[in-house]
Protein backbone atom coordinates (compact mmCIF):
# COMPACT_ATOMS: atom_id res chain seq x y z
CA UNK A 1 0.00 0.00 0.00
CA UNK A 2 1.42 3.26 -0.84
CA UNK A 3 1.03 6.02 1.90
CA UNK A 4 1.45 9.63 1.21
CA UNK A 5 2.22 11.59 4.21
CA UNK A 6 2.52 15.55 3.79
CA UNK A 7 3.20 17.93 5.98
CA UNK A 8 1.92 21.35 4.64
CA UNK A 9 3.74 24.40 3.94
CA UNK A 10 3.36 28.18 5.50
CA UNK A 11 4.25 31.40 4.93
CA UNK A 12 7.50 32.25 7.14
CA UNK A 13 7.65 35.40 9.15
CA UNK A 14 8.65 38.67 7.60
CA UNK A 15 12.56 39.74 7.79
CA UNK A 16 13.46 36.90 10.01
CA UNK A 17 16.60 34.24 9.57
CA UNK A 18 14.30 31.40 7.57
CA UNK A 19 15.75 27.97 8.33
CA UNK A 20 13.85 24.34 8.30
CA UNK A 21 13.91 21.52 10.91
CA UNK A 22 12.94 18.39 9.90
CA UNK A 23 9.60 17.87 11.36
CA UNK A 24 8.69 15.75 14.59
CA UNK A 25 4.89 14.79 14.20
CA UNK A 26 5.30 12.90 10.90
CA UNK A 27 8.18 11.12 12.30
CA UNK A 28 6.21 10.10 14.87
CA UNK A 29 3.65 8.95 13.61
CA UNK A 30 5.61 6.68 10.65
CA UNK A 31 6.99 4.77 13.75
CA UNK A 32 3.56 3.34 14.36
CA UNK A 33 2.53 2.50 10.34
CA UNK A 34 2.35 -0.93 9.90
CA UNK A 35 5.33 -2.44 8.00
CA UNK A 36 3.74 -3.51 4.90
CA UNK A 37 2.57 0.46 4.24
CA UNK A 38 4.88 2.09 1.89
CA UNK A 39 5.29 5.80 3.02
CA UNK A 40 6.16 8.44 0.68
CA UNK A 41 7.08 11.48 2.89
CA UNK A 42 6.77 15.31 1.32
CA UNK A 43 7.44 18.51 3.74
CA UNK A 44 6.18 20.96 1.20
CA UNK A 45 8.58 23.76 3.56
CA UNK A 46 11.44 21.79 1.65
CA UNK A 47 10.01 20.07 -1.74
CA UNK A 48 7.73 20.27 -4.26
CA UNK A 49 4.52 18.32 -3.78
CA UNK A 50 3.27 16.50 -6.93
CA UNK A 51 -0.42 15.98 -6.32
CA UNK A 52 -1.46 12.50 -8.49
CA UNK A 53 -3.61 9.44 -8.23
CA UNK A 54 -0.04 7.07 -7.54
CA UNK A 55 -1.08 7.16 -3.84
CA UNK A 56 -3.68 5.06 -2.19
CA UNK A 57 -4.49 6.53 1.26
CA UNK A 58 -3.41 10.42 1.86
CA UNK A 59 -2.18 11.33 5.29
CA UNK A 60 -1.66 15.25 6.20
CA UNK A 61 0.37 15.88 9.54
CA UNK A 62 -0.25 19.57 11.01
CA UNK A 63 1.56 21.09 13.85
CA UNK A 64 1.38 24.60 13.23
CA UNK A 65 -2.31 27.03 12.72
CA UNK A 66 -0.88 28.60 10.17
CA UNK A 67 -0.50 24.80 8.21
CA UNK A 68 -4.36 24.29 8.36
CA UNK A 69 -5.61 25.95 5.59
CA UNK A 70 -2.87 24.78 3.13
CA UNK A 71 -3.50 21.56 4.63
CA UNK A 72 -7.36 21.54 3.94
CA UNK A 73 -6.47 22.66 0.37
CA UNK A 74 -4.30 19.53 -0.02
CA UNK A 75 -6.88 17.15 0.92
CA UNK A 76 -9.53 18.74 -1.41
CA UNK A 77 -7.36 18.22 -4.17
CA UNK A 78 -7.02 14.56 -3.14
CA UNK A 79 -10.80 14.01 -2.53
CA UNK A 80 -11.30 15.55 -5.60
CA UNK A 81 -9.12 12.71 -7.48
CA UNK A 82 -10.99 9.47 -5.03
CA UNK A 83 -8.21 9.39 -2.58
CA UNK A 84 -9.06 8.92 1.32
CA UNK A 85 -7.47 11.20 3.22
CA UNK A 86 -6.50 10.98 7.26
CA UNK A 87 -6.00 14.17 9.32
CA UNK A 88 -3.39 14.01 12.17
CA UNK A 89 -1.26 16.13 14.59
CA UNK A 90 -1.11 19.04 16.84
CA UNK A 91 -2.97 21.60 14.71
CA UNK A 92 -5.46 19.01 13.68
CA UNK A 93 -6.52 18.63 17.45
CA UNK A 94 -6.63 22.39 17.35
CA UNK A 95 -8.74 22.97 14.32
CA UNK A 96 -10.86 19.59 14.92
CA UNK A 97 -14.60 20.43 13.58
CA UNK A 98 -12.98 22.71 10.54
CA UNK A 99 -10.34 20.17 9.53
CA UNK A 100 -13.02 17.59 9.19
CA UNK A 101 -14.94 19.24 6.68
CA UNK A 102 -12.12 18.43 4.37
CA UNK A 103 -11.49 15.09 5.74
CA UNK A 104 -12.09 11.29 5.38
CA UNK A 105 -10.85 10.86 8.67
CA UNK A 106 -9.20 12.98 11.41
CA UNK A 107 -7.01 11.28 14.10
CA UNK A 108 -6.74 12.81 17.92
CA UNK A 109 -4.65 12.08 20.02
CA UNK A 110 -1.45 10.58 20.04
CA UNK A 111 -0.45 7.34 17.66
CA UNK A 112 1.29 4.72 19.57
CA UNK A 113 -0.53 1.51 19.29
CA UNK A 114 -3.39 3.06 17.17
CA UNK A 115 -2.69 2.51 13.51
CA UNK A 116 -2.64 -0.70 12.75
CA UNK A 117 -6.09 -0.96 13.19
CA UNK A 118 -6.85 2.38 11.42
CA UNK A 119 -4.93 0.80 8.40
CA UNK A 120 -6.63 -2.25 8.62
CA UNK A 121 -10.09 -0.10 8.71
CA UNK A 122 -8.95 1.60 5.09
CA UNK A 123 -7.93 -1.79 3.24
CA UNK A 124 -11.70 -2.74 4.76
CA UNK A 125 -13.59 0.31 3.45
CA UNK A 126 -14.20 1.18 6.75
CA UNK A 127 -12.19 4.44 8.14
CA UNK A 128 -14.50 6.14 10.69
CA UNK A 129 -14.63 10.16 10.78
CA UNK A 130 -12.72 10.55 14.05
CA UNK A 131 -10.70 8.21 15.72
CA UNK A 132 -10.56 10.07 18.90
CA UNK A 133 -7.87 9.42 21.91
CA UNK A 134 -7.79 12.49 23.08
CA UNK A 135 -8.63 11.34 26.70
CA UNK A 136 -6.79 7.78 26.63
CA UNK A 137 -3.19 8.91 25.98
CA UNK A 138 -0.61 5.72 25.18
CA UNK A 139 1.26 3.76 27.68
CA UNK A 140 4.97 6.17 27.34
CA UNK A 141 6.61 2.53 27.01
CA UNK A 142 5.36 2.32 23.70
CA UNK A 143 6.72 5.57 22.74
CA UNK A 144 9.74 4.08 20.99
CA UNK A 145 11.67 5.71 18.48
CA UNK A 146 10.76 7.73 15.77
CA UNK A 147 11.13 6.49 12.03
CA UNK A 148 13.63 9.44 10.66
CA UNK A 149 13.86 7.31 7.61
CA UNK A 150 11.17 8.54 5.77
CA UNK A 151 12.63 11.82 5.75
CA UNK A 152 14.91 13.44 2.84
CA UNK A 153 17.82 14.52 5.18
CA UNK A 154 19.86 16.59 2.60
CA UNK A 155 16.81 18.89 2.14
CA UNK A 156 17.57 19.80 6.41
CA UNK A 157 20.72 21.46 5.10
CA UNK A 158 22.25 24.92 4.89
CA UNK A 159 25.62 25.83 3.49
CA UNK A 160 26.80 22.41 4.38
CA UNK A 161 25.63 22.56 8.25
CA UNK A 162 23.09 20.17 8.99
CA UNK A 163 20.05 21.11 11.24
CA UNK A 164 19.08 19.81 14.01
CA UNK A 165 16.89 17.02 14.51
CA UNK A 166 13.31 17.31 16.50
CA UNK A 167 13.01 14.92 19.67
CA UNK A 168 11.31 14.56 22.52
CA UNK A 169 11.25 12.45 25.92
CA UNK A 170 8.25 13.82 27.91
CA UNK A 171 4.29 14.67 26.92
CA UNK A 172 2.21 16.45 28.58
CA UNK A 173 2.18 19.59 31.39
CA UNK A 174 0.89 20.22 34.94
CA UNK A 175 0.54 23.98 34.50
CA UNK A 176 -2.15 25.94 32.34
CA UNK A 177 -0.31 28.45 30.77
CA UNK A 178 -1.97 31.50 28.95
CA UNK A 179 -0.75 31.25 25.46
CA UNK A 180 -0.03 27.45 25.55
CA UNK A 181 -2.41 24.93 24.37
CA UNK A 182 -0.72 22.02 25.38
CA UNK A 183 -3.14 21.24 28.49
CA UNK A 184 -5.74 20.19 25.50
CA UNK A 185 -2.99 18.77 23.41
CA UNK A 186 -1.23 16.80 25.99
CA UNK A 187 -3.16 16.46 29.07
CA UNK A 188 -2.88 17.82 32.32
CA UNK A 189 -0.46 15.33 33.70
CA UNK A 190 3.70 15.27 33.19
CA UNK A 191 3.98 11.86 31.30
CA UNK A 192 7.70 11.58 30.90
CA UNK A 193 9.50 8.50 28.92
CA UNK A 194 11.51 6.14 30.41
CA UNK A 195 14.81 6.94 30.74
CA UNK A 196 15.41 3.82 28.97
CA UNK A 197 13.20 4.68 25.99
CA UNK A 198 14.58 7.84 25.77
CA UNK A 199 18.46 6.62 25.43
CA UNK A 200 17.56 4.09 22.70
CA UNK A 201 16.17 6.57 20.97
CA UNK A 202 19.04 9.04 20.93
CA UNK A 203 21.64 6.38 20.69
CA UNK A 204 19.75 5.60 17.17
CA UNK A 205 20.17 9.14 16.09
CA UNK A 206 23.33 9.65 13.30
CA UNK A 207 22.57 13.56 14.30
CA UNK A 208 25.14 15.18 17.08
CA UNK A 209 22.47 18.19 17.31
CA UNK A 210 18.96 18.17 18.63
CA UNK A 211 16.51 20.26 19.65
CA UNK A 212 14.47 18.51 22.83
CA UNK A 213 10.92 19.85 22.06
CA UNK A 214 9.33 19.09 25.34
CA UNK A 215 7.15 21.57 26.83
CA UNK A 216 9.33 22.41 29.88
CA UNK A 217 12.13 20.20 31.63
CA UNK A 218 11.50 21.84 34.86
CA UNK A 219 8.51 19.25 35.78
CA UNK A 220 9.75 16.65 37.50
CA UNK A 221 13.41 16.98 39.44
CA UNK A 222 14.27 13.20 39.89
CA UNK A 223 13.04 12.34 36.11
CA UNK A 224 15.05 15.27 34.96
CA UNK A 225 18.12 14.29 36.62
CA UNK A 226 18.06 10.72 35.62
CA UNK A 227 17.63 11.74 32.01
CA UNK A 228 20.62 14.19 32.18
CA UNK A 229 22.96 11.68 33.98
CA UNK A 230 21.87 8.77 31.78
CA UNK A 231 22.49 11.63 27.91
CA UNK A 232 26.36 11.99 29.09
CA UNK A 233 27.67 9.57 27.78
CA UNK A 234 26.04 10.09 23.99
CA UNK A 235 27.27 13.33 23.91
CA UNK A 236 24.71 15.04 21.82
CA UNK A 237 24.16 19.05 22.21
CA UNK A 238 20.85 20.28 22.17
CA UNK A 239 18.77 22.67 22.54
CA UNK A 240 15.10 22.85 25.01
CA UNK A 241 12.89 24.71 26.30
CA UNK A 242 13.20 25.51 29.77
CA UNK A 243 15.55 23.42 32.64
CA UNK A 244 14.69 23.35 36.02
CA UNK A 245 16.86 26.17 38.15
CA UNK A 246 18.28 23.87 41.15
CA UNK A 247 22.36 24.02 40.55
CA UNK A 248 22.27 20.38 40.22
CA UNK A 249 20.00 20.32 37.16
CA UNK A 250 21.67 22.74 35.41
CA UNK A 251 25.42 21.02 36.16
CA UNK A 252 23.92 17.84 34.55
CA UNK A 253 22.07 19.60 31.68
CA UNK A 254 25.09 21.25 30.94
CA UNK A 255 27.03 18.12 31.32
CA UNK A 256 24.45 16.25 29.46
CA UNK A 257 25.24 18.73 26.51
CA UNK A 258 22.81 21.42 26.77
CA UNK A 259 23.54 23.98 24.32
CA UNK A 260 21.47 26.68 24.68
CA UNK A 261 17.42 27.26 26.13
CA UNK A 262 14.64 28.87 25.19
CA UNK A 263 13.86 30.96 28.49
CA UNK A 264 10.36 33.08 28.83
CA UNK A 265 11.34 36.41 29.63
CA UNK A 266 8.13 38.16 30.79
CA UNK A 267 9.45 41.14 32.77
CA UNK A 268 12.30 43.29 33.74
CA UNK A 269 12.58 41.32 37.28
CA UNK A 270 15.71 40.57 39.09
CA UNK A 271 14.44 36.84 39.27
CA UNK A 272 14.92 37.05 35.23
CA UNK A 273 18.29 38.51 35.30
CA UNK A 274 19.93 35.89 37.56
CA UNK A 275 18.04 33.26 35.73
CA UNK A 276 19.63 34.56 32.35
CA UNK A 277 23.39 34.43 34.54
CA UNK A 278 22.60 31.10 36.12
CA UNK A 279 22.57 29.42 32.47
CA UNK A 280 25.33 31.35 31.62
CA UNK A 281 27.53 30.18 34.63
CA UNK A 282 26.64 26.70 33.47
CA UNK A 283 28.07 27.43 30.14
CA UNK A 284 24.27 26.95 28.37
CA UNK A 285 23.39 30.04 26.36
CA UNK A 286 19.91 31.59 26.20
CA UNK A 287 17.05 32.37 23.66
CA UNK A 288 15.04 34.40 25.39
CA UNK A 289 11.20 34.14 24.27
CA UNK A 290 9.39 37.65 24.32
CA UNK A 291 5.91 37.81 24.15
CA UNK A 292 4.38 41.10 23.44
CA UNK A 293 1.04 42.60 23.53
CA UNK A 294 -0.35 40.93 26.72
CA UNK A 295 -3.02 42.68 28.73
CA UNK A 296 -0.38 43.70 31.51
CA UNK A 297 1.72 45.28 28.96
CA UNK A 298 1.82 49.04 28.04
CA UNK A 299 3.80 50.58 25.39
CA UNK A 300 6.42 51.94 28.05
CA UNK A 301 6.20 48.15 29.36
CA UNK A 302 7.55 46.86 25.93
CA UNK A 303 10.01 49.30 25.59
CA UNK A 304 12.08 48.69 28.82
CA UNK A 305 11.89 45.09 28.73
CA UNK A 306 13.42 45.55 25.36
CA UNK A 307 15.84 48.14 27.14
CA UNK A 308 16.52 45.01 29.86
CA UNK A 309 17.06 42.41 27.14
CA UNK A 310 19.79 44.55 25.90
CA UNK A 311 21.21 44.81 29.57
CA UNK A 312 21.16 41.13 30.25
CA UNK A 313 23.62 39.52 27.74
CA UNK A 314 20.52 37.21 25.64
CA UNK A 315 22.64 35.19 22.93
CA UNK A 316 19.23 35.46 20.67
CA UNK A 317 15.82 36.67 21.53
CA UNK A 318 12.70 35.84 19.40
CA UNK A 319 10.11 38.22 19.74
CA UNK A 320 6.11 37.04 18.52
CA UNK A 321 3.01 38.88 19.52
CA UNK A 322 0.04 36.91 21.64
CA UNK A 323 -1.41 34.61 19.16
CA UNK A 324 -4.69 33.42 20.44
CA UNK A 325 -4.46 29.53 19.37
CA UNK A 326 -8.18 27.77 20.38
CA UNK A 327 -8.26 25.56 23.26
CA UNK A 328 -6.08 28.32 25.05
CA UNK A 329 -6.92 30.73 28.57
CA UNK A 330 -5.70 33.72 25.91
CA UNK A 331 -8.53 32.70 23.14
CA UNK A 332 -11.03 32.43 25.14
CA UNK A 333 -10.80 35.62 27.28
CA UNK A 334 -10.58 36.95 24.38
CA UNK A 335 -13.49 35.53 23.05
CA UNK A 336 -15.30 36.59 25.49
CA UNK A 337 -14.64 39.59 25.49
CA UNK A 338 -15.13 40.06 21.61
CA UNK A 339 -11.62 41.35 21.03
CA UNK A 340 -9.97 39.19 18.22
CA UNK A 341 -10.59 40.88 14.77
CA UNK A 342 -9.24 38.56 12.16
CA UNK A 343 -9.95 35.00 12.17
CA UNK A 344 -8.06 33.70 9.31
CA UNK A 345 -5.80 31.14 10.55
CA UNK A 346 -2.64 32.27 7.88
CA UNK A 347 -2.26 35.36 10.21
CA UNK A 348 -2.17 33.28 13.35
CA UNK A 349 2.08 33.02 12.76
CA UNK A 350 2.49 35.09 16.07
CA UNK A 351 4.04 37.89 14.31
CA UNK A 352 0.65 39.42 12.81
CA UNK A 353 -2.36 40.93 15.58
CA UNK A 354 -5.25 39.52 14.87
CA UNK A 355 -6.66 40.93 18.52
CA UNK A 356 -7.51 44.17 20.12
CA UNK A 357 -4.81 44.72 22.24
CA UNK A 358 -5.64 46.37 26.04
CA UNK A 359 -3.33 49.19 26.24
CA UNK A 360 -2.60 50.41 22.94
CA UNK A 361 -4.21 49.92 19.05
CA UNK A 362 -3.81 46.86 16.84
CA UNK A 363 -1.46 49.32 14.51
CA UNK A 364 0.73 50.09 17.12
CA UNK A 365 1.50 46.79 18.76
CA UNK A 366 2.60 45.46 14.74
CA UNK A 367 5.43 48.98 15.26
CA UNK A 368 6.57 47.57 18.66
CA UNK A 369 6.59 44.12 17.26
CA UNK A 370 9.03 45.31 14.72
CA UNK A 371 10.79 47.83 16.52
CA UNK A 372 11.90 44.58 19.20
CA UNK A 373 13.00 43.10 16.49
CA UNK A 374 14.92 46.22 15.09
CA UNK A 375 16.01 47.00 18.35
CA UNK A 376 17.46 44.33 19.49
CA UNK A 377 19.67 43.16 16.73
CA UNK A 378 20.54 46.75 15.87
CA UNK A 379 23.84 46.27 16.54
CA UNK A 380 24.68 42.60 16.24
CA UNK A 381 22.28 40.97 13.24
CA UNK A 382 20.41 37.72 13.89
CA UNK A 383 22.89 35.88 11.79
CA UNK A 384 25.65 37.14 13.42
CA UNK A 385 24.44 36.10 16.84
CA UNK A 386 23.79 32.75 15.24
CA UNK A 387 26.80 32.09 14.10
CA UNK A 388 28.52 32.97 17.88
CA UNK A 389 26.42 29.66 18.85
CA UNK A 390 26.97 27.64 15.89
CA UNK A 391 30.90 28.46 16.81
CA UNK A 392 30.49 27.71 20.44
CA UNK A 393 28.66 24.01 19.39
CA UNK A 394 31.39 23.19 17.38
CA UNK A 395 33.92 24.38 19.58
CA UNK A 396 32.27 21.65 22.16
CA UNK A 397 32.06 19.09 19.76
CA UNK A 398 35.44 19.19 18.83
CA UNK A 399 37.11 19.01 22.10
CA UNK A 400 35.21 15.89 22.59
CA UNK A 401 35.41 14.20 19.21
CA UNK A 402 32.04 13.84 17.76
CA UNK A 403 32.38 17.18 15.35
CA UNK A 404 30.59 16.44 12.20
CA UNK A 405 32.26 18.28 9.14
CA UNK A 406 30.16 20.45 6.97
CA UNK A 407 28.88 18.55 3.54
CA UNK A 408 31.15 19.71 1.23
CA UNK A 409 28.56 18.26 -1.40
CA UNK A 410 25.96 20.70 -0.23
CA UNK A 411 28.13 23.46 0.69
CA UNK A 412 26.22 25.81 -2.55
CA UNK A 413 23.13 24.57 -1.04
CA UNK A 414 20.36 25.97 1.07
CA UNK A 415 17.57 23.34 2.14
CA UNK A 416 17.37 21.61 -1.48
CA UNK A 417 17.79 24.88 -2.90
CA UNK A 418 20.98 26.07 -5.20
CA UNK A 419 22.07 29.28 -3.19
CA UNK B 1 -0.73 28.37 39.57
CA UNK B 2 0.08 26.05 42.37
CA UNK B 3 -3.12 26.34 44.44
CA UNK B 4 -5.55 24.20 45.58
CA UNK B 5 -8.94 25.90 44.45
CA UNK B 6 -11.51 25.25 47.64
CA UNK B 7 -14.90 25.74 48.22
CA UNK B 8 -16.20 28.92 48.85
CA UNK B 9 -18.77 31.55 48.65
CA UNK B 10 -19.52 30.82 45.02
CA UNK B 11 -18.43 27.05 44.92
CA UNK B 12 -19.76 24.24 47.26
CA UNK B 13 -19.90 20.94 45.11
CA UNK B 14 -17.80 19.67 42.11
CA UNK B 15 -19.77 18.72 38.46
CA UNK B 16 -18.03 16.17 36.59
CA UNK B 17 -19.17 16.17 32.64
CA UNK B 18 -17.85 14.85 29.64
CA UNK B 19 -16.42 17.91 27.87
CA UNK B 20 -15.13 18.01 24.23
CA UNK B 21 -14.27 14.84 22.33
CA UNK B 22 -15.68 12.79 25.78
CA UNK B 23 -12.49 14.08 27.99
CA UNK B 24 -13.64 13.46 31.59
CA UNK B 25 -14.17 17.25 33.00
CA UNK B 26 -15.19 18.94 36.20
CA UNK B 27 -15.94 22.13 37.27
CA UNK B 28 -17.16 23.93 40.80
CA UNK B 29 -20.53 24.55 40.83
CA UNK B 30 -23.18 26.35 43.23
CA UNK B 31 -27.00 26.42 42.29
CA UNK B 32 -29.12 28.75 44.02
CA UNK B 33 -33.24 28.61 44.14
CA UNK B 34 -34.02 32.22 44.01
CA UNK B 35 -36.89 33.71 45.72
CA UNK B 36 -38.26 34.44 42.61
CA UNK B 37 -38.27 31.00 41.48
CA UNK B 38 -35.50 31.07 38.84
CA UNK B 39 -32.12 28.80 39.22
CA UNK B 40 -28.94 31.00 38.88
CA UNK B 41 -25.66 29.21 38.27
CA UNK B 42 -22.42 29.66 38.94
CA UNK B 43 -19.54 27.48 37.12
CA UNK B 44 -15.85 27.50 38.55
CA UNK B 45 -13.09 26.62 36.42
CA UNK B 46 -11.12 24.87 38.88
CA UNK B 47 -7.70 24.66 36.66
CA UNK B 48 -5.45 21.94 37.44
CA UNK B 49 -7.82 19.79 39.81
CA UNK B 50 -10.31 19.96 36.01
CA UNK B 51 -8.81 17.00 33.96
CA UNK B 52 -10.48 18.33 30.77
CA UNK B 53 -12.46 20.89 28.86
CA UNK B 54 -12.28 24.31 30.94
CA UNK B 55 -15.52 25.88 31.37
CA UNK B 56 -15.26 28.40 28.62
CA UNK B 57 -14.58 26.44 25.99
CA UNK B 58 -17.87 24.23 26.79
CA UNK B 59 -19.75 26.56 28.42
CA UNK B 60 -22.73 25.83 25.94
CA UNK B 61 -22.89 22.33 26.69
CA UNK B 62 -21.98 22.65 29.93
CA UNK B 63 -24.61 24.76 31.07
CA UNK B 64 -27.30 22.52 28.94
CA UNK B 65 -26.16 19.80 30.88
CA UNK B 66 -26.26 21.40 34.36
CA UNK B 67 -30.09 22.92 33.45
CA UNK B 68 -30.97 19.20 32.61
CA UNK B 69 -29.31 17.88 35.80
CA UNK B 70 -31.47 20.21 38.10
CA UNK B 71 -33.95 20.18 35.69
CA UNK B 72 -34.68 23.29 35.41
CA UNK B 73 -36.29 25.30 32.38
CA UNK B 74 -34.32 27.82 30.06
CA UNK B 75 -36.37 30.27 30.93
CA UNK B 76 -35.57 30.32 34.27
CA UNK B 77 -32.08 29.72 34.09
CA UNK B 78 -29.14 32.51 34.78
CA UNK B 79 -25.81 30.80 34.31
CA UNK B 80 -22.45 32.87 35.75
CA UNK B 81 -18.85 31.78 34.67
CA UNK B 82 -16.47 32.00 37.37
CA UNK B 83 -12.57 31.84 37.47
CA UNK B 84 -11.14 31.79 40.57
CA UNK B 85 -7.80 33.77 42.23
CA UNK B 86 -4.90 31.91 41.44
CA UNK B 87 -2.78 34.93 43.18
CA UNK B 88 -0.58 35.00 40.51
CA UNK B 89 1.53 38.22 39.39
CA UNK B 90 -0.53 37.62 35.83
CA UNK B 91 -4.00 39.73 35.68
CA UNK B 92 -5.39 36.61 33.81
CA UNK B 93 -5.40 34.98 36.58
CA UNK B 94 -7.33 37.44 38.57
CA UNK B 95 -11.12 35.91 39.85
CA UNK B 96 -13.90 37.00 37.21
CA UNK B 97 -17.10 36.64 37.31
CA UNK B 98 -19.09 36.25 33.39
CA UNK B 99 -22.91 36.24 33.07
CA UNK B 100 -23.39 34.22 29.86
CA UNK B 101 -26.82 34.32 27.65
CA UNK B 102 -27.10 32.19 25.32
CA UNK B 103 -29.79 31.56 22.81
CA UNK B 104 -31.96 27.94 22.77
CA UNK B 105 -31.79 26.04 20.16
CA UNK B 106 -34.55 22.99 20.45
CA UNK B 107 -32.83 21.48 23.95
CA UNK B 108 -29.73 22.92 24.12
CA UNK B 109 -28.03 25.98 24.65
CA UNK B 110 -26.08 27.74 21.36
CA UNK B 111 -24.04 30.94 20.62
CA UNK B 112 -22.74 31.43 24.28
CA UNK B 113 -21.88 35.97 25.29
CA UNK B 114 -20.55 37.26 27.87
CA UNK B 115 -21.35 39.90 30.27
CA UNK B 116 -18.50 40.84 32.62
CA UNK B 117 -19.64 41.61 36.17
CA UNK B 118 -18.19 42.73 39.61
CA UNK B 119 -18.28 40.74 42.88
CA UNK B 120 -21.12 42.72 44.06
CA UNK B 121 -23.32 42.66 41.74
CA UNK B 122 -23.32 38.09 41.41
CA UNK B 123 -23.60 38.47 45.06
CA UNK B 124 -26.97 40.72 43.89
CA UNK B 125 -27.43 38.23 41.96
CA UNK B 126 -27.27 35.08 44.30
CA UNK B 127 -29.99 37.56 46.41
CA UNK B 128 -32.28 36.92 44.09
Amino acid sequence: MKFKLIYPKWEKLEGQTIFYLPPHGPVVMAADIPDYVDIDFTDENVEELIIDETPDFVGISMMLTTQVQRGWAIADQYRKLGKKVIFGGISTMLHAEETMLHADSVFLGEVEGRLTDIFEDFRKNELKKVYNFMAKPPDMNLVGPANRDILKKDLYYHKGFRMVDLFHASRGCIYDCYPCAVRYLGGRGFRPRPIYRVVEELSQMDNNRLFIVDNSLALDTAWEKELFKAMIPLKKKWVSHTIEDKDEVLDLAAQAGAWYVYQAVFDTSDYIRNRIKQYHDYGIAVEGTILLGLDNQTEDDIKRLIDFLLEINLDLAEFTVLAPFPHTKAYSDLVKQNRIFDHNWDHYNAGKVVYHPKHMSAERLQELYHYAWDTFYKDEPQPMKMFNLISRVINREMEDGTYQPRRRDLIDVSFGKMV
Amino acid sequence: MEINIAFDAYMDRYFDFPGQWDTPSRCGVKIIRRKDGKSLVIATEIYRQNPGTPVTEWVAPLATQIMQHIEEQPENYIFIEHTPDLRSKLTFYDETFDKVDFDWDGGKFINPRWTRLSKVEVDKMMEG
